[in-house]
């Protein structure tokens, strides 16, 4: 009962902060404080987003930036968690991949993002790819550390119990990994969102970056800004998606505020 | 069946090599241990007498320099169990899948062993609490799970690593007790580890003490006090008398070795 009032509350002072900037945002742009053709308001916004939802012309890129997210996001829990564990687990994957891995990761990915893009096209492959490079590194980092944290006295008792090799990596080391792997997940969201968009600025037909940057070149800062928000929105829907999976997982785990 | 012989201990010894001035370190220097069916039989020793590191020997969590231990096989299932010290409950687990992982490690399929755990959760008095988590619990119902999954794996000699150090005066008691009630009805070999005299004394038909650096037995005390014991038995003088010699058994070896 008392957590349900609070989750409203909750709910209710975040909209209340969204409420106040777009009223300041709005009343500033009425009162000349700023050059509206700039910075835009939001009922212009707004009059953007019903004409390109309403006509459909938006469609196609958020579809497009939506694909090459998923690729690139997916294909990286597919080769990090996995790649992880084995770091984690064996002394020897850990001292050959490890140093390649601080190699790439340590390089801006900005900085080879043109060299991908001159490799693979301005099509679909760049932009997986440079999700791939931007996100790939976290779930890693996460899984490995996980891999480490697991109780030495867990696995002392599954021993001494003489679970396999087997039940041990499944009743000791993956429950525990687990939540440090959601941790790495949430964490590359935010940059595998990044890797779409400056992809797509830097070179591409359509998605979102590509509206942003067209709109961008010709002056139409409403539909700049409706990207922009765009992508506010798809970031906090995918951590609340994240934030849903955890708490589903972690019924063991006290909550900790 | 009684007197037969559950845990037989010849000679072992237990040598360390300390990582930083690469001098060997005797854990245990040379240990002979009996231990009867059904007997309860507590290891009581300063902290560093190698009585943890005996029961993980025993238990075949670490291997010995030295030496023979032999367990009697009751034909079904492990030997022996451990009873850890902190509770060791996997925090992802229920009650109930906690205590049937033993079974699970047996290769008793999920089912079964929580069929099979259920009376033993009953037994330690934990009924209504299986499907909670080991966050929900306290530190003595943690200590009754684990206790529970210890049974359930059905072995003839349960270890118990100072299960209740970590509890308060109050609750320790009150689990010494329930310990005594458990172990009457589920008729085990123990082998309990401690450091606490009245502790010993109060839950042991022989109190084995033992000496640090290096670990050794200095005396094998035969606890001749009637049984059902309540804890009232605790104010009495023959209590008194044993905690007493052992107390006194332990301060002369500190002296006389100048570590006290």
């Amino acid at each position: 009962m008392i957590a349900r009032i609070r989750a409203n509350e909750r709910l209710f002072y975040g909209i209340l902060g969204f409420v106040v900037v777009l009223a300041v945002w709005e009343l500033a742009g009425d009162l000349g404080l700023y050059r509206k053709s700039l910075l835009s308001t939001p009922s212009l916004v707004w009059t953007a987003a019903v004409q390109d939802f309403g006509s459909g012309t938006i469609w196609p890129d958020l579809r497009t930036s939506g694909i090459e997210f998923a690729l690139g996001f997916i294909s990286a829990l597919i080769v990090g968690i996995p790649l992880g564990f084995a770091i984690g687990l064996f002394a020897r994957v850990d001292d050959t991949v490890s140093p390649l891995l601080y190699g790439i990761y340590s390089t801006p990915k900005a900085a080879i993002a043109p060299l991908i893009i001159l490799v693979f096209g301005i099509g679909l492959e760049s932009k997986v790819i440079l999700v791939f490079l931007l996100t790939f590194f976290s779930i890693i980092v996460s899984t490995v550390s996980g891999v480490r944290a697991v109780n030495e006295r867990h696995l002392d008792l599954a021993q001494s119990f003489g679970a396999s090799r087997m039940l041990r990596l499944r009743s000791v080391v993956l429950p525990s990994t687990f939540p440090f792997i959601l941790t790495g997940i949430r964490i590359a969201t935010g940059r595998a969102l990044v890797g779409v968009i400056v992809a797509e600025e830097l070179a591409a037909n359509e998605g979102i970056g590509h509206y942003i940057e067209l709109y961008g070149a010709f002056l139409q800062t409403s539909r700049v800004m409706l990207g922009v928000v765009l992508l506010g929105v798809f970031g906090v829907a995918l951590g609340e998606i994240v934030k849903r999976v955890e708490k589903r997982y972690e019924v063991w785990r006290p909550e900790i505020h | 069946m009684a007197g037969e012989l559950a845990l037989s201990a010849r000679g072992v010894r237990m040598e360390y090599r300390d990582r930083a001035s690469d001098a060997r370190l005797v854990a245990i220097e040379k240990m002979d241990l009996d231990v009867r069916d059904g007997e309860f039989v507590s290891l009581l020793g300063p902290s560093g007498c190698g009585k943890s590191t005996f029961l993980k020997i025993v238990n075949g969590l670490i291997k010995a320099t030295a030496g023979e231990i032999r367990l009697r096989t009751n034909g079904k299932g492990r030997e022996d169990a451990m009873v850890f010290q902190d509770a060791a409950l996997f925090p992802w687990y229920s009650v109930m899948d906690n205590v049937a992982y033993g079974l699970v490690c047996a290769g008793v399929p999920r089912a079964e062993a929580r069929k099979r755990a259920a009376p033993l959760i009953e037994l330690v008095g934990l009924s209504g609490f299986e499907t909670k988590y080991p966050y929900q619990l306290s530190g003595g119902m943690q200590q009754r799970a684990n206790l529970a999954r210890a049974l359930a794996v059905d072995a003839a000699i349960l270890l118990m690593d100072e299960p209740f150090a970590s509890l308060d005066a109050q609750t320790r008691e009150i689990m010494q007790a329930e310990l005594l009630r458990i172990w009457n009805a589920a008729r085990k070999t123990v082998i309990f580890v401690t450091h606490q005299i009245e502790e010993a004394v109060y839950l042991s038909d022989r109190v084995v003490v033992m000496s640090a650096r290096p670990g050794r037995i200095l005396d094998d005390i035969t606890i001749d006090l009637p049984r059902p014991r309540g804890l009232e038995i605790k104010r009495g003088a023959e209590f008194g008398a044993y905690a007493e010699r052992i107390w006194k058994l332990l301060t002369t070896t500190r002296m006389s070795q100048g570590t006290a």
